[in-house]
């Protein structure tokens, strides 16, 4: 606190402790109309907020962010009969969902393309039973549950009603157990985005671009005490809306957000690439602290192993190490030997990567014309990749050694064990599960694509019940507050599963814009 | 040659003598408006004879005040997205960096209830202080910065020609189709970056889709190619990026 906003203080005769304590005394003194504000004493968010006086708009939901969480939140709340508006900072929609790879997981949907191509049995306890596993149970289970059991009605919705397009394969992707990972036409998350975005205009929602949020307005911390509205940037001015149901917050994870990182996981040091939009910073998650809410798991971030290694984008090539394993692609260091059990965890496919030293990077991935359909490819994606230099073609694996500058004798030795591992149904070496339809590298083409892990995705976020609403530090829901998507946390545990994101995004956004729409004015 | 110095001299001399004068005659040419609403703009006290600042083979010009050019050169309240050679070429020579005279000498305000010309019937909106504390600002920068702005200023655009009829709020922004009245079709302009070796590194054709073009190019402030933000290793160049 400035030696200032101390003054003015004392001159109200009001210490911070009274603040903080006098939650209800002050709703008594709401005349002078302070707004609830718990930040750190000091930190530029402390000084003391008013209340606005009068506000420059005013809509039944507020929906804070343009990616699948917030669209989704519009198009089901715009629906149900509210007025919307999606507030964004960044001079373009959709956040990191339109750069997305566009792999969503889900045990069935409206073609059963994994029953039809005999790619075995699935249930949403299945999925359940594996996002557990991979974020070693320390996934809230009740979050979970919402997540198996809404991703095949969610992706649906989108087919159905904003005309989104999924390629006729599914594949096994690291961590899950079954065939239920679904390719978007589009190749990218875009194909969604635009599925969310047409359909919540449609519905009368409206998306204003440019427009940052700087404040959460609630009165006090009383647990009946709602949330009233935003202070939000646009342009030069600064305006306050008002929302009449609800805010729905949906403004993504914090992984750009690099001092944020490194206080909830100090070894994510800036030298760390990040796959993420530049927008993808923490801020709303310390409004909402502010004003009461409680979070947990910040410190579980996730590395993408993928990544391209000098930039660390997430390019369209960068996807197709993910959705290999379980069609028998190899992943290879330098050295030409394996490091890893392709159909691991990200995490454990990351840090693999990072323990072989710095020295190690990239390492590649290979797999083979046969593979690529399979394994939700394309092979105009393929020919593109090729000419820019991403990805690596050759008719041997000898060949293709020579190309990427590996030693050509060890590739095609771990090659030729790796094929025999798949023919024998053992992988002796690092014990991957192998199925048939796992395909061995002997016809050509082959392929390879560099990679090295970057920041990627904030499991931990805002604290949510299955409703879709904030809760406070105390364990009482936060009138008129919801989150959902990559900002609230507690899906994922300790490591979300790659496909995972997609169906937690767009179906507890179309939660959260349900239960926001029938909230009383 | 001795001939041309001299002139020359006089010239300069001729010149800060009027550029240090300007100063206060504007701020008394203001005040004279501020007293008497509807009062006329007083030219007279810069420009003692017209004929020195009118363009060759100009028609000679009778007045004193503002009507003198207006009666003629009627300010456009269309708002329409074109050049305006009058208009911008007197807020040229009047705002900074070439001159520095205040709004109210050629305007009328009332805060918060209109804009006008004197002399002129008619009002372009309805700014307040802050309002137009701001318009001061950017048209500062209209007149001398590095950025879109000046590249605009340069080409006779001035606000109107982006921003249409309505005097520009904080919250402004300018919709694509404005920028391709002059710059479009969209499918032309898509064609002229179209990169020869990979065709989807275009940035007219992003794959983030219809995006603004205000998401790069920024008139009040540096353009910035948004594309390496995360694409780092392309080769991309716009115009209006550098600081003033
Ligand atoms: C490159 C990449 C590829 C991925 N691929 C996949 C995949 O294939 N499958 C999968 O399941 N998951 C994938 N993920 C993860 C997944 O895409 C994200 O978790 C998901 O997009 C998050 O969606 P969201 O709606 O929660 O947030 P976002 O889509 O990030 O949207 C949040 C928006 O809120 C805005 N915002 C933030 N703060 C404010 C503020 N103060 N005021 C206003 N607006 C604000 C942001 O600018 C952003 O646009 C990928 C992630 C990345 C980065």
């Amino acid at each position: 606190m400035t030696t200032e906003e101390k003054d003015i203080l004392a001159a109200k005769g009001l210490s911070r402790r009274s603040i903080l304590k006098g939650a209800v005394a002050f709703g008594a003194v709401t005349a002078s109309g302070f707004a609830l504000n718990m930040a750190m004493p000091g930190a530029a968010e402390a000084m003391i907020k008013k209340l606005p006086k009068k506000w420059d708009e005013t809509w039944d939901v507020v929906v804070v962010g343009s990616g699948f969480a917030g669209l989704a939140a519009a198009s089901a709340a715009a629906g149900a009969g509210s007025t919307v508006i999606v507030l964004e900072k960044m001079p373009t929609y959709g956040g990191n969902s339109i750069i997305n790879g566009g792999v969503y997981a889900s045990w069935d949907d409206k073609y059963h393309y994994r029953n039809n191509l005999g790619l075995g049995v699935d249930s949403p306890k299945q999925h359940s039973d594996d996002t557990l596993k991979g974020g070693d149970y320390y996934n809230i289970p009740e979050l979970v549950d919402v997540m198996v059991n809404g991703a095949t009605g969610a992706l649906n919705w989108m087919i159905d009603e904003g005309d989104a397009k999924i390629r006729p394969t599914v594949t096994r992707a690291g961590g899950h157990t079954a065939y239920r990972t679904h390719s978007a036409v589009a190749g990218v998350g875009r194909e969604y985005t635009e599925a969310l975005r047409k359909m919540a205009e449609k519905r009368g929602a409206k998306i204003i671009l440019n427009s940052e949020v700087t404040w959460i307005w609630r009165q006090d911390a009383d647990p009946k005490s709602p949330v009233l509205g935003l202070e939000v940037k646009r342009g030069r001015r600064v305006l306050n809306i008002k929302a009449k149901k609800a805010v729905v917050l949906a403004s993504g994870g914090f992984s750009q957000d690099i001092k944020m990182r490194m206080a909830h996981n100090p070894r994510l040091v800036p030298e760390f690439n990040c796959t993420n939009q530049k927008g993808a910073t923490g801020e709303t998650i310390r409004f909402a602290q502010a004003v009461g809410a409680d979070t947990l798991q910040l410190n579980f971030i996730q590395l993408y192993p993928f990544a391209e290694p000098e930039t660390g984008i997430l390019d369209t090539p960068a996807v197709y190490p993910f959705n290999g394993p379980g069609y028998g692609i190899v992943y290879v260091s330098k050295l030409g030997k394996r490091f890893v059990n392709e159909l691991e965890r990200r995490d454990v496919c990351a840090f693999a990567q990072i323990n072989l030293g710095a020295n190690m990077k990239p390492t590649w991935s290979i797999f083979s014309r046969p593979m690529v359909l399979k394994m939700g490819g394309s092979y105009e994606e393929i020919d593109a990749g090729v000419a820019k230099g991403r990805f690596v073609k050759a008719d041997s694996i000898n060949e293709l050694a020579g190309k990427i500058g590996l030693p050509a004798a060890a590739l095609a030795d771990t090659i030729n064990k790796h094929n025999k591992y798949l023919e024998e149904g053992k992988d002796p070496d690092f014990n991957k599960p192998i199925t048939k339809v796992m395909i061995p590298l002997i016809e050509g083409p082959f392929y390879a694509v560099s990679q090295w892990p970057a920041v990627h995705h904030c499991m931990g976020g805002l604290r949510i019940n299955r409703d879709s609403q904030v809760i406070d530090v105390f364990g009482s829901v936060i009138p008129k507050l919801y989150a959902a998507g990559e900002v609230a946390g507690g899906v994922h545990g300790s490591n979300r599963l790659g496909s995972n994101a997609m169906p937690d995004c767009v179906v507890f956004g179309r939660v959260a814009g349900t239960n926001a729409a029938k909230e009383k004015v | 040659m001795k001939k041309i110095w001299l002139l020359l001299m006089v010239f300069l001399v001729t010149f800060s003598v009027l550029c240090l004068g300007i100063d206060n005659r504007g701020a008394e040419a203001a005040k004279a408006a501020d007293s008497g609403k509807g009062a006329k703009a007083t030219c007279q006290t810069c420009h003692a004879d017209f004929a020195a600042v009118i363009p060759k083979g100009h028609p000679a010009v009778k007045g004193s005040d503002l009507t003198a050019c207006t009666s003629c050169h009627a300010p456009d309240q269309t708002g329409k997205a074109a050049k305006n050679a009058f208009s911008s070429r007197m807020h040229l020579a009047h705002v900074a960096p070439k001159g520095n005279q205040d709004c109210l000498v050629c305007h009328t305000w009332t805060s918060g209830k209109s804009f006008g010309l004197k002399g002129v019937k008619g009002s372009f909106g309805a700014p307040n202080k802050e309002d137009v504390a701001m318009m001061k600002e950017i048209f500062a920068s209209w007149g001398g910065s590095k950025f879109m702005d000046n590249l605009h200023a340069k080409g006779n655009i001035g606000c109107a020609g982006c921003h249409g009829k309505d005097l520009p709020k904080a919250d402004d922004t300018v919709e694509n189709n404005r920028c391709l009245t002059c710059h479009g079709p969209m499918d032309k302009l898509v064609k002229k970056t179209e990169p020869k070796d990979f065709k989807d590194r275009n940035p007219h054709k992003s794959h983030l889709g219809d995006i603004a073009c205000t998401v790069c190019h920024k008139a009040h402030g540096a353009s910035k190619v948004y594309c390496l933000d995360c694409h780092k290793k392309f080769d991309m160049k716009i115009q209006g990026e550098k600081a003033p």
